[in-house]
C-alpha cells in the first residue's frame, strides 16, 4: 500500500465516520460538518486578529525539553520547531531541516547507525540570532545532561559523537539502530544554546518563565492560573503565522470549558476537547464547527496478569465475551468513539483491521468459564483451584464516565458469576506507583500506545518493560509473550515503512489472541472552533488540537 | 504586654512546626507523588522516572528531605515548584490578587447585609424579622456552597443567561464592568455563609451591648433610641466584630476554596487544590504555612481586640 | 460515691426542666421532626419503591422526575433517583452519625485529659489541636481520602479525624473551668485516681456542651462527607451516598438538573435539621457556645 492510497483510506474512513455521527443526531443540518473549509483560501497578508484556545489544564512547562504534559505541547508546537513534524497522515515533514533523513536519501546508513542532519539556513530564533547545527547539538546533549531535568530521553540516549559539520549539518552515531528516533526527533524542540549555555542551571533558566524559540509565535506574557498569550514572528520561515495573537485560555472544568466554547469566549477547543455528553448539543450549535476526529488514545481494561484470576485466559476471554461494549459506546459515551480490537491508532499506517471483532454473548462467556473448570459457589462467585473470581477495578476518582461503565459492567460481570469491586484513587495516586508498579488488580485507562505516530510499542508490551520484575518501561499489564518480544526488537531496528507494517499487523493479531488487556474503545475526539476559523486540521500523531496553529486565520 | 507577646511568638512558632512536619510526613507519605502525572505519558520509562526522582531529590531519607527545606524556608528560600519551577512564592503571589477581589466582595456584602440584620434582629429581638433571620441564618449555614454554587449556576447562567457561569474575565476584555459582571455570582454565593455569620454574631454583640450599663444611661439621658443604637451600641459591638474578622482571616485561603472550584476562579483555593493533585510538594508546603501563619495572625487580632474590648482579660 | 449522691437529685430536675426548655423551642421541634421524617424514608422508602437503587436500566436514563414509576427521575445510567436518594440516606446518615460518634469520642479524650492535666500534656496536646485546626480541612481529607481506601468505614473515620478539633476545644475549656470545683477537689482529697476523677466526676458534668457539640459535628459531618464523595474521593460506587450522587452532577446540570437539585436539598434538610436540634439543645442546656 502507497502513502497516497493510505491516506485517501483513512480521509474516506474519516468521512464515513462524520456521516454515520449526522445520521446520529436527528434533524441535523449538514453544513457545518461538511463543510470542512479546503485549504490555502486567502489567508490575510499580514498576521491580524486573535484566536482564544481553551484547554482543561493549565500549561506551566516552557521548557520543551522538560517534563511536561499534553497542554504543555499546545504552546510548544507554537513557540518551537523541532527537525520535522509529523503531518496528520503519519508521514514526516522536514521543519528546521531541509530533508527527512532515510537509508535512501543517504541520510541513515545501511546499518542504521551513522545519521547525518541537513539544516535550513534561514531560521532565526525570536532575538534575531540565527539556528545554527551548534543549537541542535546543544539541545540533544543537554537532554542527556544528568543534571537537566529532561523529559523523555528514550532515544537520545543512544546518540554519539554529535559532530558540527557546517552551520547547517551535523552527524552523530547511534549506540544501536533504533528506527523510532526520526519519529522521537519530531516531538524534540529545539532551544537556543546562546541563552541556555550562560545559565548555570539550566532547570531554574529564566528562559523556562519567558521562552525563546523559532517557532511562529512569539512569547508575549502569562497570567498564571489564567492564560498565555503569544504574539506573531514576522519573520517566521515557515508558511504563517497568519494571526496577530494566539492566547491559550486555562478552563480547568470540562463542562465549563464547553459553556464557553457555546458562548463565544473561547475561538477553538484543544485538549481535553468536547466531551463525548455534549457533542450531540454541540453539533447543532450556530456559527460553530464541530467535528469528529479519531485520536491516538485507546480505552482498556488493563488485567494485571500476575494475579492469579487472570492467569487462565479462559477468563480473559470471558469477561471480554461479558462486555456489552456497544451499549457503554451508545449510551455512555453518546455513541461519539468506536469500538477497536487493538491498542493501534486507527489512523495509523500500521492498523490491522482484520482482527476478529469482539461479540457480547453472556451464554458464550458463561461456557468458556463452565469449560475452564471455573465453578460457582454458593454465592454465585466462581472459584476454581482455590482462586476466587473476584477482583477490584481502579480508575481516576471523579472521572464520571468511568465510573458508570465500571457500574455497568460490574452488573454484567455479575450475571457471568464474576465479582468486580470499585476501588477508585485520585489521579496522583493512581496513576503513580499503583499503576506503574502494577500494584493494582484491573484498571480502566486511556492509553496512548504509539509515540508521535511512530508504532513501536515495547515501552508498553515487551518483558523487558514490565518495571514490578525489574524492567524498565510501563508494561504495566505484565504481559509477557517470547513471540512479541522478538517481533518488537525486530520492529525497533527496522527502517522500512512496508517491513515495519507487516510485523506489527502480526504484533496485533498475537495480542488480540493473548488479550492482555481488554479493549473497550479507540477515542474519537470532538473538536470544535468557531466558523470562520480557517486552516484548522486535526492530527492524531500529536497530542493536541494546536499543532500547526501557523497557518490558522480568520475568514475576511 | 511584651511578655504576651513573646509567649505568643514561641507558641506560634511551635504551631508552624507542628503544622510543617505534619504537613511535610502526610504530602511525603501519601503514595503517587509528582511524577504521577507521567505515568501514562508513552515515552517515558522508567529510566526516566527514576532520574526525575533523584534530580528532584525525592529519593533521600524523609527527615533530611524535611531538614533541607526547613532549613532553607528559615533563610527566606520557600522553594520552587515542580510544576513550572517558578519561586513559591511568586506562584503564591500570582492567585493571591483573584482571591482577595473575591474574598472582598463578599465580605464587604457580608458585613452591610450581615451588620444590618443582626443590628436589626437585635433591636427588635423576637419580632418576625428576627425569627426569619435566625432561621434563615442557620439554613444558609447548612447549605453545601458547591451545592448552591450549582444551583446558582444553573438559575442565573444556564436558564436565564444573565450572568457568566465561571472565570474572573472575559478575554480581551479588562474592563472593571466585565470584572463585576464575573464577579456576581461567586461573590454572592460565597457571602451566603459570611452573611449568617456576620448576622448571628452583630445580633449577639449587639444584644451585649444593649444590656450595659452606659447604653441604660444615655437612653435615661433621653437620647433618641436611634442616637444610643447607632452610637453607643454599634461603636461597642464592633470590637467584638473585628475579633470575628481576626477568626475569620484564615478562610482568605480555604473560605473561597469550593466556590473558586465551582466558578473556576483563578485564586489560591485552587491553586492549592491543583498543587495537591499534581502533588506539586513545595507550593503545598508553601500554601500550608502561610495558611498557618493567617490562623496565628488571626487569633492574635481576635485575642487583642477581645483585651481592648474587655479590661477583665489582661494579655499575658 | 459523692458524685452519685451529689448528681442523682438534680439530675432528675436538671432532666425535665432541660426537656421543656427543649420541647418550647419551635425550631428543635420542627429539626427533630425533620430527621425522623427523613429517617423514615430512608429506612422504609427503598421497600416502598418499585425500583432496587442499583437496578441499572439505560434505556431510562436521564428520565425526568415523575416519569412513570420514577417518582424523582432517573439518573445517567437509569437507576432510579428515589431508591438512589433513600439508600444514600442511609449510607450518608450512618458515616455521619458514626462519624460524629468517633470524633466526639477522640474529642472528649484529649479535651479532658488536656484540661484536667494542664501543665505540658496540656498545652501540647492543645497546641496539635491548633496544628490540626490551622490545616485547610480539604488538605487532610484530600490527603487521607488517598491513602486509605475509601470504605464506608474508612470515610466515617475520615470525617471523624477531620472534625475531632471544636469538640476537643469546648470539653478543654469546659474541663479546665471545672478542675477547681469543689466535687473534684474533694474526690482528690478521698485519693480517687486521676483517669476516676476525669471520667466518672468532672466528665458527667461536662455532657452539656459534649451533646451540643455532637449534634453539630453531625450536621458538619453529613456536609463533609458531601464534599469528599462529590469529588470522587468518598464512598464509592456503586453505594450511593448522597455526596456521590451530586459527583458528575455539575456536567448534566443543563440537561438533567434533577441529579443535582435533589440530593443537595437532601442534604440541606438533614443539615439544617441537626443544626436546629443543637440549637435547641443549647439553650435547654444553658451551654454558652461561642460558636455561630
Amino acid at each position: 500500500m502507497t502513502e497516497r492510497s493510505n491516506s485517501k483510506s483513512n480521509y474516506s474512513r474519516r468521512d464515513a465516520l462524520r456521516l454515520m455521527a449526522i445520521g446520529g443526531a436527528a434533524g441535523l443540518i449538514a453544513p457545518n460538518l461538511l463543510g470542512r473549509p479546503a485549504f490555502a483560501q486567502n489567508p490575510p497578508a499580514s498576521p491580524t486578529g486573535r484566536i482564544v484556545v481553551g484547554l482543561s489544564q493549565e500549561p506551566t512547562v516552557f521548557n520543551p525539553l522538560m517534563p511536561h504534559i499534553e497542554v504543555d505541547d499546545a504552546v510548544h508546537f507554537s513557540l518551537f520547531d523541532a527537525l520535522f513534524r509529523m503531518d496528520p497522515k503519519g508521514v514526516l515533514q522536514p521543519n528546521l531541516a531541509v530533508e527527512v533523513p532515510s537509508q535512501d536519501n543517504g541520510g541513515i546508513s545501511e546499518d542504521g547507525l551513522a545519521w547525518r542532519i541537513r539544516l535550513r539556513d534561514d531560521v532565526r530564533w525570536h532575538d534575531g540570532e540565527p539556528f545554527t547545527a551548534a543549537d541542535v547539538k546543544f539541545t540533544l546533549e543537554l537532554i542527556t545532561n544528568p543534571e537537566f531535568r529532561a523529559w523523555r530521553t528514550a532515544g537520545h540516549s543512544l546518540v554519539r559523537d554529535i559532530k558540527v559539520v557546517s552551520p547547517t549539518e551535523l552527524t552523530w552515531r547511534m549506540e544501536e539502530a533504533f528506527a523510532p528516533y526520526l519519529s522521537f526527533l519530531a516531538e524534540t524542540f529545539m532551544v537556543p544554546k546562546h541563552i541556555l549555555e550562560k545559565e548555570a542551571d539550566p532547570n531554574a533558566a529564566a528562559f523556562n518563565q519567558a521562552p525563546v524559540g523559532t517557532g511562529a509565535f512569539k512569547w508575549a506574557q502569562r497570567v498564571a492560573g489564567d492564560h498565555i498569550e503569544l504574539v506573531a514572528n514576522a519573520d517566521y520561515v515557515g508558511e504563517g503565522p497568519y494571526l496577530e495573537r494566539l492566547v491559550f485560555k486555562y478552563i480547568p472544568d470540562m463542562t465549563v470549558l464547553y459553556t464557553q466554547f457555546k458562548s463565544g469566549d473561547i475561538d477553538l477547543v484543544d485538549q481535553a476537547f468536547i466531551t463525548a455528553d455534549h457533542y450531540a448539543e454541540a453539533s447543532k450549535l450556530p456559527d460553530r464547527v464541530v467535528m469528529l476526529e479519531r485520536g491516538a488514545s485507546v480505552e482498556s481494561i488493563y488485567l494485571n496478569l500476575e494475579k492469579p484470576q487472570f492467569k487462565d485466559p479462559a477468563v480473559r476471554q470471558a469477561l471480554y465475551a461479558a462486555m456489552d461494549r456497544k451499549a457503554i459506546l451508545e449510551a455512555i459515551y453518546y455513541g461519539v468513539h468506536t469500538p477497536t480490537e487493538t491498542f493501534m491508532p486507527q489512523n495509523s499506517y500500521y492498523y490491522n483491521p482484520n482482527l476478529p471483532a469482539q461479540e457480547f454473548n453472556i451464554e458464550r462467556a458463561r461456557q468458556i468459564l463452565d469449560e475452564a473448570g471455573w465453578v460457582p459457589e454458593a454465592d454465585g462467585i466462581r472459584v476454581k483451584d482455590g482462586v476466587r473470581l473476584s477482583f477490584a477495578n481502579s480508575t481516576t476518582s471523579g472521572n464520571h464516565l468511568r465510573e458508570q461503565t465500571q457500574q455497568f459492567l460490574q452488573q454484567t460481570f455479575a450475571e457471568i458469576g464474576v465479582e468486580m469491586t470499585i476501588s477508585n484513587l485520585p489521579a496522583a495516586v493512581m496513576w503513580g506507583d499503583f499503576w506503574l508498579k502494577s500494584q493494582f488488580e484491573s484498571a480502566i485507562s486511556g492509553v496512548t500506545n504509539v509515540i508521535a505516530g511512530d508504532p513501536d510499542v515495547s515501552n508498553r508490551l515487551h518483558t523487558k518493560a514490565i518495571v514490578a520484575k525489574g524492567g524498565k518501561g510501563s508494561n504495566t499489564g505484565q504481559y509477557s509473550n517470547p513471540e512479541v518480544d522478538a517481533l518488537l526488537e525486530k520492529g525497533a531496528r527496522t527502517f522500512d515503512r512496508e517491513q515495519r507494517r507487516a510485523i506489527y499487523l502480526r504484533v496485533q493479531e498475537i495480542v488480540r489472541q493473548d488479550l492482555p488487556f481488554l479493549p473497550l474503545f479507540a477515542y474519537t475526539n470532538v473538536f470544535g472552533h468557531k466558523e470562520g476559523l480557517e486552516g484548522f486540521e486535526a492530527n492524531s500523531n500529536t497530542r493536541v488540537a494546536s499543532w500547526h496553529a501557523a497557518v490558522w486565520h480568520w475568514k475576511d | 504586654m511584651r511578655g504576651f507577646l513573646l509567649n505568643r511568638l514561641s507558641q506560634s512558632l511551635i504551631l508552624l512546626l507542628i503544622v510543617s512536619v505534619i504537613g511535610f510526613l502526610v504530602l511525603n507519605l501519601l503514595p503517587g507523588g509528582p511524577l504521577a502525572q507521567f505515568g501514562l505519558d508513552p515515552g517515558m520509562t522508567q529510566d526516566d522516572l527514576d532520574r526525575l526522582k533523584e534530580q528532584l531529590g525525592l529519593n533521600r531519607p524523609l527527615l533530611m528531605q524535611y531538614l533541607d527545606w526547613a532549613w532553607r524556608l528559615l533563610q527566606g528560600d520557600w522553594g520552587h515548584s515542580f510544576r513550572d519551577g517558578a519561586p513559591v512564592l511568586a506562584v503564591i503571589g500570582r492567585h493571591v490578587l483573584a482571591t482577595l477581589l473575591l474574598m472582598g466582595t463578599s465580605t464587604a456584602i457580608a458585613i452591610a447585609i450581615g451588620t444590618w440584620i443582626g443590628i436589626r434582629g437585635a433591636t427588635h429581638r423576637y419580632s418576625l424579622f428576627d425569627h426569619l433571620a435566625t432561621v434563615g441564618a442557620m439554613v444558609a449555614l447548612s447549605i453545601p456552597t458547591f451545592w448552591f454554587g450549582l444551583v446558582g449556576i444553573y438559575i442565573f447562567s444556564l436558564q436565564l443567561g444573565w450572568l457568566p457561569a465561571g472565570n474572573m474575565y472575559t478575554i480581551g476584555d479588562g474592563s472593571v464592568l466585565n470584572y463585576l459582571h464575573h464577579l456576581i455570582l461567586p461573590s454572592v454565593v460565597l457571602s451566603l455563609v459570611h452573611v449568617a455569620i456576620w448576622s448571628r454574631y452583630m445580633r449577639t454583640a449587639t444584644l451585649d451591648a444593649i444590656s450595659q450599663d452606659f447604653v441604660k444611661t444615655a437612653r435615661a439621658k433621653g437620647l433618641s433610641e436611634r442616637r444610643v443604637i447607632m452610637k453607643h451600641v454599634v461603636g461597642n459591638a464592633l470590637l467584638p466584630m473585628i475579633t470575628l474578622a481576626g477568626v475569620q482571616l484564615p478562610s482568605i485561603l480555604t473560605g473561597a476554596l469550593v466556590t473558586e472550584t465551582v466558578f473556576t476562579w483563578p485564586g489560591m483555593g485552587r491553586l492549592f487544590l491543583d498543587s495537591l493533585g499534581y502533588s506539586d510538594y513545595p507550593v503545598v508546603m508553601g500554601l500550608l504555612m502561610f495558611s498557618a501563619i493567617l490562623v496565628i495572625l488571626g487569633n492574635l487580632i481576635a485575642d487583642i481586640a477581645v483585651a481592648i474590648v474587655d479590661p477583665r482579660i489582661r494579655l499575658g | 460515691m459523692t458524685a452519685l449522691a451529689a448528681n442523682a437529685g438534680p439530675s432528675r430536675w436538671w432532666r425535665s426542666r432541660t426537656v421543656r426548655r427543649f420541647t418550647s423551642h419551635h425550631l428543635a421541634l420542627l429539626g427533630v421532626a425533620m430527621i425522623t421524617l427523613l429517617t423514615l424514608a430512608c429506612v422504609f422508602g427503598p421497600h416502598l419503591l418499585p425500583y432496587d437503587s442499583l437496578y441499572i436500566d439505560l434505556r431510562a436514563r436521564f428520565s425526568p422526575p415523575l416519569t412513570g414509576d420514577h417518582y424523582l427521575g432517573t439518573d445517567p445510567l437509569g437507576r432510579d433517583v428515589a431508591a438512589r436518594l433513600f439508600m444514600a440516606g442511609r449510607t450518608s446518615l450512618l458515616v455521619a452519625f458514626f462519624a460524629m460518634l468517633l470524633s466526639t469520642l477522640i474529642g472528649t479524650l484529649v479535651g479532658v485529659i488536656a484540661g484536667y492535666r494542664g501543665g505540658w500534656i496540656g498545652a501540647a496536646l492543645m497546641r496539635t489541636v491548633d496544628g490540626f485546626l490551622s490545616f485547610p480541612s480539604i488538605f487532610l481529607l484530600l490527603a487521607l481520602a488517598a491513602a486509605l481506601k475509601p470504605s464506608p468505614a474508612m470515610v466515617t473515620v475520615i470525617v471523624a479525624v477531620t472534625s475531632w478539633m471544636e469538640v476537643a476545644r469546648i470539653v478543654e475549656a469546659e474541663v479546665r473551668s471545672l478542675r477547681e470545683r469543689e466535687f473534684v477537689l474533694a474526690g482528690r482529697m478521698l485519693g480517687l485516681s486521676g483517669a476516676h476523677i476525669m471520667f466518672r466526676e468532672i466528665l458527667p458534668n461536662a455532657m452539656g456542651p459534649i451533646i451540643v457539640a455532637a449534634t453539630l459535628t453531625v450536621a458538619h459531618a453529613i456536609l463533609l462527607e458531601a464534599y469528599i464523595s462529590f469529588l470522587g474521593y468518598g464512598i464509592q460506587p456503586p453505594l450511593p451516598s448522597w455526596g456521590n450522587m451530586l459527583e458528575g452532577a455539575q456536567q448534566y446540570l443543563d440537561s438533567a438538573p434533577w441529579l443535582a437539585i435533589i440530593p443537595g436539598a437532601a442534604i440541606t434538610m438533614a443539615v439544617t435539621s441537626f443544626n436546629f436540634i443543637g440549637d435547641g439543645l443549647r439553650d435547654a442546656l444553658d451551654v454558652r457556645d461561642d460558636r455561630v
